[in-house]
């Protein structure tokens, strides 16, 4: 139950702070030292602390306004009261009714516009310190390594970015609103009571409703708790429905409908009994506090009436205690809810401190030779590689040496270790010292804004951005020529598809656009890396969905256009690298032959076998 | 055959769409009229309340002399008027929601066994996340209407004509002035919700752009690192943040207008009745205690107004919901029962296509002129590239379409004489794509039904080989699978979806060769397992590899739509048409090692 932990999540760094400033001062000294670096920015109470910082005075304006509005507020049973008082005492005239009438106004209209304005900016700089977390998240995301997203669901990443990121939101606008609403309403109307109207009444009516922050604390979280639970079984039902659409021809052919229909029943009842068992609860809620409120008024009404009658209080009094009472009922209930707000926000900044407190893995080595040009040799001697989440090593033994301007084609059966070997190269995953050299640099001593900027890479996936085709060929540079990224289609044998759509380079792609096919989306990764025309070109099993014709048409393209220039194809088809200068063939993570396509086939291993099953089975099936 | 949408449904407009679920809600018509009474009661009390005060100041508390004892029955009849109102709601709240989960609970079953009972094309033409959309969040929509939106109606709406009967009755000259205000909370409140809905619909669009932003870029984060184009996304990213900020600040800023507003008006209104009030006082039109309760219902009054503004929103919503689903309830099955069904006998599984001619968009013949036929228990493969009609062919024989011409029998009798539920039980269908639904390995060899013991599924498995590999799984036959059976390997799901038609028992298998790489072990046990699954049955296969029905008793070969040749693998290969063609470059010379080369090393071969 997140209700039941929340405290806890943020008890260490409190209590650390607050019990053992000294050792966890130096402790997180260290670590910045160490890790972080920039620790004391990537830290989102720092980040809240110097935007309140930045706000101070506005947020000064707000909450004085906020108080100001309370104490307006305030006067209006006092006023009421006073009438009343008048009135008994028969010295009530048309002038002075119109003079408490217009008092009335203008403490109506003082209060709302002092309260408005205090409101708005509490609730504007929440929203802004909102957009400052998130630009902090993605920002420090992007200095991340892929083998801290290979660990993370992008799901799981969006969830802090939306609701951690609205919990700190909410507490700071809503939460800052109510917060000093309520306790200064209620401190201003209990002032008034105390003051102006009779201690002991006050005193007794209040003891019922004293309860409804207690109340709104406890019931609070387990409301959410079960809402939480009925939002499950909600997407129980509807996995339940995707799952059995998704198999509608099994469910059709072997006549199972009304099993499933007996599946789903079953998940809606278990909706029916958790929604009405929130319900149970809400009710109880919703019922309990004005039933509070009510048992107030008439211990008001009861004993209120009683001092009136006996002459204790006047009758002026007992109408303005009967108006204040209502009024604090409200903020009661607030500062039960803000509890709640305040404890949910507090678990999602130590949730947020746990992800932006990762340091990046992958960077530049403080040692890093800057400025130098790239040709494009390449010299691989890798011993082992192990992924940093894996415990073997997927990659073993693997030597080889490329001269800038050469073609290599890396082949191998699925999970022989090709793509992990063509990764480590722009440092996708980081290999281990001195095993990849460019240029006879060791790629780990290279700044990556220099290495990867001598690397053009087209991923497996064929990964493109949601926009349009023209701007993702651009990708690599803002100031792209639509001349440029035309040759650039053009070489990568899209160009002609592009065309047939209604709006050319302008298309867009993905879901509010059109959907490319796979084929069509490796060709556009392709354009997208030749635009870059980098030294050294990388293709990660990137025609894989590309027709055959295609293929023979790209690959003689790519021999013109990379001329003296170092390329590297991974690939499946044997076709795709027959024309290299070096075909290296992996399998089980290892380097078994490497050699060109001629010296292979003559001696009849791994890579002849292969070449004679693709050759001869080429469409033997759809 | 049709081409068939809900957008082409007759659309029905407005309440008329609501309407049609009505039926859903009659059965509870008695509840509703508790609910009613509820509301009532709980509504008496709340107005009671400033009358009850009105009451003690203007005879027991502001006269001369004390009455203590009418102060107290003013204050027990409170109490009690109390007590009854939070009874009456708490009641009402119970009974209301399960009044609305039972008519949603009955109407997503409705849609849901609808669904089921469509036809194939139904399928092919509705987006399966619009499906899911209709069972899930429409009907959590029209449920609001029958809670949320019923309730305002009646709670709100009765309160407002309570306040006003009590106003009246108090003074009818101070009531009348206050009617002043209706027309302006009203048109205050319409002013707003629009803005509002407009304000709240931008945040919402600019929210999912950063989201969607977000979802993507933490995707491809290796491109833009790649491509070192940090800055330029980090800039994308900051100007779509932005766009949500000032969105969200907008939105905001409306909203506390609205309710700024809605409180000026409110003091401005106390102030007025102080005014006219106080006036009336002093002329003894009034006593002080009504002055007292018009402040007071002067302030309840704006509660409902809003409130019933507020239930526009749900009202709209909900009519788009239930048109959604009454789209859906409205389409009819294409494929349906014959009035008089043939009841099937001792199957024996005979079958024939008889001058077969299909197409799923008419005008575009995928099958043409098919015509052959299948002795019982015969092994027939169908080769051919893909769009030849190989599928086509068994979706005919499993009546997921009709045939646009000719006819498919079994057992000599029209599939289309037969009930689909009987015809599904005569024939098994192995698909390429294994279908696994979230539940234990037992439930899914069983389909989830209670007919089969586990001793059934035991067999079952073993029938095919699939019993020694269960075992291994970490809890055996009680593992619970992932959705889409993400924890078992393509071969586990494989045997798993045999050991599913050996239990189910079909006189007539219709097996889609599955196009997936295994490794050679797999692949041996899955061949192992297609055997015994074939065992007595007439078995039409669907082949990628000409391996498989080498030895099949029949094969019928394919080319767009029509069969160019038909015999066993020897009459084929001596014929040297396309078979004998695809035959020799598959490259199988000697059938027993060629098996093995195949099986070995396919993966890579197959790309």
């Amino acid at each position: 139950m997140p209700g039941e932990h929340l405290p806890n999540a943020d008890a260490p760094c409190f209590s650390c702070r607050l019990v053992a400033p000294s050792t966890r001062q130096a402790r997180r000294t260290r670590l910045c030292a160490a890790e972080v670096g920039e620790c004391a920015i990537e830290d989102p109470r720092h980040l809240l602390r110097q935007f309140l910082m930045a706000k101070k005075w506005s947020y000064a304006v707000a909450n004085v306004s906020i108080i100001l509005s309370e104490i307006v507020m305030v006067q209006f049973p006092r006023i009421l009261g006073e009438f009343t008082n008048t009135l008994s005492r028969r010295q009530l005239t048309p002038g002075r009714v119109m003079d408490y009438a217009l008092e009335l106004l203008l403490v109506g209209v003082v209060y709302v516009l002092l309260f408005g304005v205090g409101q708005m900016r509490n609730g504007r700089h929440g929203r802004e310190f909102e957009y400052l977390l998130r630009k902090r998240l993605f920002d420090h995301w992007e200095t991340l390594s892929a083998g801290y997203f290979r660990k993370r669901s992008v799901g799981d990443l969006l969830n802090h970015a939306l609701n951690d990121v609205r919990a700190v939101r909410e507490a700071l606008s809503g939460g800052m609103n109510i917060l000093t609403n309520s306790i200064f309403l209620l401190a201003a109307t209990l002032f008034m009571t105390l003051t102006t109207i009779n201690v002991k009444l006050t005193l007794m009516s209040l003891i019922p409703i004293l309860f409804v922050p207690l109340l709104v604390i406890w019931w609070g979280p387990r409301i959410r708790d079960a809402s939480r639970k009925v939002q499950e079984s909600l997407s129980d039902m509807a996995d339940l429905t995707e799952e059995s659409l998704s198999a509608i021809s099994l469910v059709k052919a072997t006549a199972n409908e009304r099993v499933e229909t007996d599946r789903f029943t079953k998940r809606v009842d278990q909706i029916v009994r958790r929604q009405l068992g929130m319900i149970q609860r809400s009710a109880m809620f919703q019922s309990f506090i004005p039933l509070l409120g009510s048992l107030s008024f008439a211990i008001a009404l009861l004993y209120g009436g009683y001092l009136t009658v006996e002459r204790q209080i006047s009758l002026g009094a007992f109408v303005a205690f009967t108006l204040y009472l209502a009024m604090i009922i409200t903020p009661l209930q607030q500062i039960g809810f803000v509890i709640n707000n305040f404890q949910r926000a507090s678990a999602s900044m130590a949730r947020l401190r746990i992800l932006l407190s990762v340091a990046p893995d992958i960077k530049d080595s403080d040692h890093a030779v800057q400025h130098i040009e790239i040709a494009g040799d390449i010299d691989v001697r890798l011993t082992s590689f192990t992924y940093p989440d894996g415990d073997a090593p997927v990659l073993r033994n693997i030597a080889f040496s490329v001269a800038r301007g050469q073609t290599v084609g890396i082949v191998g059966r699925t999970g022989s270790g090709k793509t992990t070997l063509a990764n480590l190269l722009p440092r996708i995953f980081d290999p281990p010292d001195s095993s990849v050299f460019v240029d006879g640099y060791d790629i780990r001593e290279l700044p990556l804004s220099v290495l990867r900027a001598a690397i053009a890479y087209v991923p497996q996936d064929g990964f493109l951005f949601s926009t349009s085709i023209g701007e993702n060929i651009g990708f690599s540079s803002v100031d792209a020529t639509p001349e440029a990224i035309e040759q650039a289609a053009r070489n990568a044998a899209i160009y002609e598809d592009i065309m047939r759509f209604r709006d050319g380079m302008a298309t867009q792609i993905g879901e509010r656009g059109v959907t490319l096919s796979g084929g069509q989306k490796q060709r556009t990764a392709i354009a997208r890396a030749l635009l870059k025309n980098a030294p050294i070109l990388l293709l990660d099993d990137s025609l894989s969905a590309v027709d055959m014709n295609t293929e023979k048409r790209l690959i003689t393209r790519l021999q013109q256009i990379r001329h003296g220039k170092t390329t590297l194809i991974v690939a499946h088809r044997l076709s795709a690298v027959r024309h290299a200068d070096l075909i290296l063939v992996l399998d089980g993570g290892e380097l078994v032959e490497s050699g060109t396509h001629t010296d292979l086939i003559r001696r009849k291993g791994v890579y002849s076998a292969l070449y004679r099953l693709q050759h001869d089975g080429e469409g033997v099936t759809g | 055959m049709r081409q068939k949408t809900l957008r082409d449904a007759t659309p029905t407009s407005g309440l008329a769409s609501l309407a049609h679920l009505l039926p859903f809600a009659r059965p509870y018509i008695g509840y509703f009229a508790v609910v009613f009474v509820l509301v009532v009661i709980y509504n008496a009390a709340s107005v009671l309340q400033p009358y009850l005060v009105k009451i003690a100041i203007d005879r027991d508390i502001s006269v001369a002399h004390l009455d203590l004892h009418g102060l107290i029955a003013v204050s027990l009849v409170y109490i009690g008027a109390v007590i009854a109102s939070v009874a009456a709601n708490y009641f009402q709240i119970l009974l209301l929601q399960y009044v609305g989960q039972s008519i949603v609970r009955k109407i997503r079953i409705r849609l849901f066994s609808h669904i089921e009972s469509q036809s194939m094309s139904f399928f092919d033409n509705n987006s399966l996340g619009r499906l899911v959309t209709n069972v899930s969040s429409d009907t959590e929509t029209v449920s609001q209407f029958f809670t949320q939106f019923f309730l305002s109606m009646v709670r709100d709406g009765l309160s407002l004509v309570m306040i006003i009967a009590v106003m009246f009755e108090l003074s009818p000259r101070i009531a009348a002035y206050c009617m002043v205000l209706l027309p302006i909370i009203f048109a205050i409140s319409l002013l707003f919700r629009k803005r509002l809905r407009t304000a709240y619909q931008t945040t919402r669009t600019r929210l999912s752009n950063v989201v969607s932003f977000l979802a993507e870029n933490l995707a491809g984060m290796r491109i833009t690192q790649i491509f070192h184009q940090e800055d330029r996304q980090a800039e994308r990213f900051r100007s779509l943040n932005e766009a949500h900020r000032s969105a969200n600040v907008h939105e905001y800023q409306v909203s506390v207008q609205f309710n700024r507003a809605l409180d000026l008006l409110g003091n401005v209104a106390v102030a007025g009745v102080v005014w006219v009030g106080g006036n009336a006082v002093i002329g003894h039109m009034i006593l002080f205690g009504t002055l007292y309760a018009f402040i007071t219902y002067i302030r309840q009054f704006f509660q409902p107004i809003n409130s019933i503004t507020q239930q526009w929103n749900t009202l709209q919503s909900s009519i788009v919901a239930a048109d959604r689903i009454g789209r859906v309830l409205a389409v009819q099955p294409d494929v349906a029962d014959p009035v008089q069904p043939l009841t099937p006998r001792e199957v024996t599984g005979k079958i024939e296509f008889d001058q077969v001619s299909f197409a799923y968009k008419p005008g575009e013949n995928v099958l043409n002129d098919i015509s052959f036929a299948v002795a019982p228990g015969a092994f027939v493969g169908f080769v051919g590239a893909t769009g030849a009609g190989k599928s086509s062919i068994m979706s005919l024989l499993t009546r997921f379409y009709d045939v646009s011409q000719g006819r498919v029998t079994v057992d000599d009798v029209d599939v289309r004489e037969y009930r689909q539920e009987d015809l599904h039980r005569m024939i098994g269908l192995v698909q390429q794509d294994v279908h696994l639904f979230s539940g234990t390995v037992t439930d899914n060899i069983r389909m989830f039904r209670g007919e089969f013991s586990e001793q059934d599924v035991i067999r079952a498995a073993e029938a095919v080989g699939a019993d020694e590999i269960i075992r291994r799984l970490p809890q055996g036959y009680e593992t619970k699978l992932f959705a889409k059976g993400a924890n078992l390997s393509m071969g586990e799901r494989q045997l798993v979806s045999f050991a599913r038609v050996v239990l189910l028992n079909p006189r007539v298998l219709i097996l889609d060769e599955a196009t997936a790489s295994l490794d050679s072990q797999t692949e041996a046990w899955v061949q192992r397992g297609l055997q015994a699954v074939a065992k007595n049955r007439t078995t039409l296969v669907i082949a990628h590899r000409l391996s498989t029905i080498r030895h099949a008793d029949q094969i019928i070969v394919l080319d767009r739509g029509r069969i160019i040749e038909q015999g066993d693998h020897e009459t084929l290969v001596a014929k040297g048409g396309m078979y004998a063609r695809l035959y020799e470059k598959s490259g199988i010379e000697a059938p027993a090692t060629a098996a093995v080369d195949i099986l070995t090393l396919s993966p890579v071969a197959r790309g």
